[in-house]
């Protein structure tokens, strides 16, 4: 590679080596096709068809929300009877012109005549707008079959592909966010040059210190209030929470300034590395999955909560490796340019730095989805944590499980944990050999 | 080498220390209250009226064993409207309404007078009996009475458990309304009328500056976590001693029943990792020494692939496969033994071939989930060791290729593996819970399994606590382990 070429970047240099394994590449098209059927889910599968001709009326129910309801006239003007889009069995009624979706099932709707697990090719019933029991209509088939209760298996997979990349995106970002933080610190300060005025150090920890006592200890009762609204509005009081802990650490800190004496004002040395490794250490050497099946157990069954504690035990891979590459990093020209031309050491960090020390960290958030997602299922396969009536790839894997008749449940929605992990794994790997050439054999 | 031993075991203190604290926290934070729990454990029986007296005695009993009378930490940190002697409070649901409604008003002392005062409504309550009044008023019937006195019981219940501002009102109207349908509960307007009155005393009289100013009140040594990590020298006999509490489910103390699981859980652990070094150190070593060949593209895509291939679906695609009358009904689905066979008077050998047949399934799950890893990390170790100068110059000085790789890079190219050991090994415990489940396994796994679903929280808590401790000491051993091995270490 010519280093001299005018128009040379790394990152089209980093594409170019990633195009070259094919294997790769396809991995990064199925991971697009996953986001597209994630994305997509409820006008891939459901229940309610996405285009509906009834008596004269023109509606799109898959479009619309659950809740709504229709009072439906014939074309005379006729009250003919009230339409609740959820719970309306859209097949039995005899609808002049009709697009389904390409799967007629959601995912938590029980088919009543195809219970008891039927085969994807065996023998399905159907029971149609006369109200007679037929074979089951190609259109209608449950293509992977069902589960002991009649929902449809192809759905299941279809909505469960949403969680997995939930799972993913979410405990990651959490996991990014800590790991890329605490190790950027820790990577460009060292345990030496972070130096501070005694009393500023001082000052610092005790504002924390008041600010987790204002922020959580003193905002309890608004905080648990907010989080049996909904997730949103406990997130917005978690924020301020953490804003209030911020600011009031801010205002310790400027109080500092203040203070001077001599002894006081002596210059010490924050030891910021020992403390995020010590973290890293003891986090480390916790089993993961039983401290999170442990926090699962005494918190309410959510899989929002399951996924933030995924991200909150699993930053640390994140954290060494931002802080191993910040390592590098903190003696190269740039950082020296920036550190002497009197930029604060926050905008040194993360707008020059930063962006620098990406690359490998990217490598290890990949890997990270990949074990998010495998520690998700784990715990949906155990029935643990994830609620009962959200369908997960590992819930259904599970259902196969106690069933072992119905393989079709241990294949299907395992393949699809399994090539979702690999998806990622193989992105994983094929940007580490592209985006570090050194490790290039 | 010596000193880094003492500085490493140093370390490892600290850590304890941090683990026992977090494993505490978590169990002082599980929802529900013990005692409730281990009351019912105990399965008391007889009338309603002896059981509310019996159970009230076993309640208090049960309190004071498991040290819940006590301050939970040596110290807390709390604001100086917050009463340091509120751990008093018996029931754990007032507690924690007392809690909230001193953070509402700041004055512990108006707080309490309104919870006494509600208190003191309860036992006149109480002491309304149905039979007494139906028999001076004929008009009354048994039901009516009953039901309004059960309502008027259940709306002071509520208060004693609500701190919200606009259900509380709300509960005083219902009882006011109570009040003056029924003649014969007019015993109670006295006390009700001191409720409301210590109720609105709770705003006149509130101080709520006193809920931002932060208090540290000091307990020593008489707390629940002491209590819990070294006992009280009596019945208890704490956490270092081997004392883990007792079970919710059926009483017993724990650590009757947990040696034997560990013991099963950690076996089939060890059992499993060294079979996967067996497997994987050869792999690893040939495709390294056939570097970029077919053969070793090949197996590190497939060694790739079954990386990422989640134990339990191997596991459930074992059974599948293999216990299953459909295919092949080779091995038993679950257990470690048949109990209608088994005698437990068996020799070694004969427990071990009747148990054979169980175990093997478990076990290729168990090696599989950590071969795929070892060997990755094998061949690249293997690779990096043989790309240094030393291997080049004992080739240089003819040796043959073999003795090249097994006598000179091999015992660089274990360093990384020995390391590893302390990363496989939480992973082994971790894993084990859901391949123990699958199995029926009666190990570890499967007790923290059930305890979570039965709302177990000691057995959670101690499983936890154990396996942190054992796999910290998996470190400890790692580490100096790999100190023994690579000289370089101790100049560190």
């Amino acid at each position: 590679m010519q280093n001299t070429n005018e128009n040379f970047s790394f990152k089209k240099y980093a594409w170019a080596q990633f195009k070259k394994n094919k294997i790769a590449l396809v991995s990064l098209y199925l991971l697009l096709a996953l986001v597209i059927i994630a994305l997509f889910a409820p006008y891939i599968a459901n229940d309610r068809p996405l285009y509906a001709v009834y008596e004269g009326n023109t509606l799109y129910p898959a479009f619309a929300s659950d809740t709504r309801t229709d009072s439906i006239y014939n074309a005379e003007g006729n009250f003919l009877q009230v339409l609740q889009y959820d719970i309306t069995d859209w097949r039995q009624l005899d609808l002049t012109s009709v697009v389904w979706t390409p799967i007629p099932y959601s995912p938590g709707s029980m088919d009543r005549y195809n219970r008891d697990y039927a085969a994807p090719s065996g023998k399905q019933r159907f029971k149609n707008s006369e109200g007679k029991i037929i074979d089951i209509p190609s259109k209608f088939r449950h293509k992977l079959g069902t589960d002991g209760i009649g929902r449809d298996l192809a759905s299941g997979l279809i909505h469960g592909t949403r969680i997995s990349l939930m799972v993913g995106l979410v405990s990651m970002g959490i996991a990014s966010l800590i790991g890329i933080i605490l190790g950027a610190l820790a990577g460009f300060f060292g345990d030496t040059k972070l130096k501070m005025p005694r009393i500023k150090y001082w000052l610092t920890l005790f504002g924390f210190f008041m600010g987790l006592f204002y922020g959580f200890g003193q905002r309890k009762y608004i905080l648990s209030e907010a989080f049996s609204e909904g997730i949103g509005d406990g997130m917005i009081a978690m924020l301020i929470s953490v804003g209030v802990v911020i600011g009031i650490t801010m205002l310790f800190r400027m109080l500092s300034k203040a203070i001077q004496f001599e002894w006081l004002n002596k210059e010490v040395s924050v030891p910021m590395d020992t403390f995020v490794s010590r973290g890293i250490e003891l986090l480390n050497s916790i089993p993961r999955l039983l401290l999170i099946i442990t926090i699962t157990a005494v918190v309410e069954r959510s899989i929002w909560i399951v996924m933030i504690i995924i991200g909150i035990t699993g930053w640390t891979g994140i954290a060494r490796f931002t802080r191993a590459e910040f390592l590098r990093i903190r003696s190269l020209e740039f950082v020296q340019a920036a550190e002497s031309l009197g930029y604060s050491s926050i905008r040194t960090i993360f707008k020059h730095a930063l962006p620098n020390a990406l690359a490998p960290v990217f490598v290890s958030i990949a890997f990270g989805i990949a074990s998010a997602i495998l520690i998700e299922s784990g715990l949906s396969f155990l029935g643990i944590g994830v609620p009962d009536d959200i369908v997960t790839w590992g819930s259904l894997l599970n259902l196969g499980r106690q069933n072992l008749e119905a393989w079709w449940l241990i294949i299907y929605p395992g393949m699809a944990i399994f090539i979702t992990i690999t998806i990622y794994n193989m992105i994983a790997e094929a940007s580490r050999d592209a985006l570090d050439p050194r490790l290039k054999s | 080498m010596f000193k880094y031993a003492i500085k490493r075991i140093l370390t490892f203190i600290p850590m304890l220390i941090a683990i026992s604290l977090l494993s505490f926290v978590i169990s002082i934070n599980a929802p529900g209250d013990p005692v409730e729990r281990l009351s019912k454990a105990a399965g008391n029986e007889g009338s309603a009226e002896q059981q509310s007296g019996a159970s009230k005695k076993i309640k208090q009993e049960i309190r004071k064993k498991l040290g819940l009378d006590l301050p939970i930490f040596y110290l807390s940190i709390t604001d100086l409207a917050a009463s340091d002697t509120l751990y008093k409070v018996q029931d754990k649901y007032h507690k924690a309404n007392l809690e909230a409604l001193t953070h509402q008003s700041g004055n512990w002392e108006a707080v309490s007078e309104y919870y006494s005062s509600l208190l003191d409504l309860q036992k006149a309550h109480q002491q309304v009996d149905a039979k007494e009044i139906v028999a001076n008023d004929s008009l009354l019937s048994l039901n009516t009475v009953n039901e309004a006195a059960n309502q008027f019981g259940f709306e002071i219940g509520s208060l004693l458990e609500t701190s919200d501002k606009t259900i509380i009102p709300l509960k005083f109207d219902k009882m006011n309304g109570l009040l003056e349908n029924h003649v014969f509960l007019s015993d109670l307007k006295v006390p009700l009328f001191n409720v409301k009155q210590s109720r609105e005393n709770l705003f006149i009289n509130a101080t709520r500056w006193k809920t931002y100013v932060p208090a540290i009140s000091w307990y020593g040594r008489k707390n629940q976590y002491h209590l819990w990590l070294f006992g009280n020298g009596k019945d208890r006999k704490g956490l270092l001693r081997g004392d883990f509490g007792i079970s919710y489910i059926d009483s017993q103390p724990i650590q009757s029943k947990i040696w034997q699981k560990v013991g099963i859980s950690f076996s089939l652990s060890l059992i499993s990792i060294f079979l996967a070094y067996l497997i994987s150190i050869p792999i690893g070593i040939y495709s390294a020494y056939k570097k970029d060949s077919v053969a070793d593209k090949g197996m590190s895509l497939v060694l790739f692939v079954l990386y990422s291939m989640p134990s339990f679906f191997v596991a459930t695609l074992l059974l599948l496969q293999f216990a299953n009358p459909d295919n092949l009904s080779w091995f038993p689905v679950s257990g470690i033994q048949d109990p209608t066979i088994f005698d437990p008077n068996w020799s070694l050998w004969m427990k071990l071939k009747h148990r054979m047949p169980f175990l093997i399934l478990p076990i290729i799950t168990y090696t599989y989930s950590s071969f795929a890893f070892l060997s990755r990390i094998m061949r690249v170790g293997m690779i990096d060791v043989v790309s240094q100068d030393y291997i080049r110059t004992a080739r240089a000085k003819g040796l043959g290729e073999g003795k090249v790789i097994l006598k000179h890079a091999l015992r660089n190219s274990l360093l990384p593996v020995i390391t590893v050991f302390a990363a496989i090994f939480p992973m082994a415990i971790g894993g084990s819970i859901i391949i123990e489940v699958i199995f029926s396994i009666p190990g570890m796994g499967v007790e923290v399994f059930n305890s979570i679903l039965n709302y177990d929280y000691p057995m959670i808590i101690t499983v936890f606590t154990l396996s942190g401790f054992l796999t910290m000491v998996g470190y400890l051993v790692a580490d100096l382990l790999y100190a023994v091995v690579d000289p370089r270490i101790s100049y560190k």
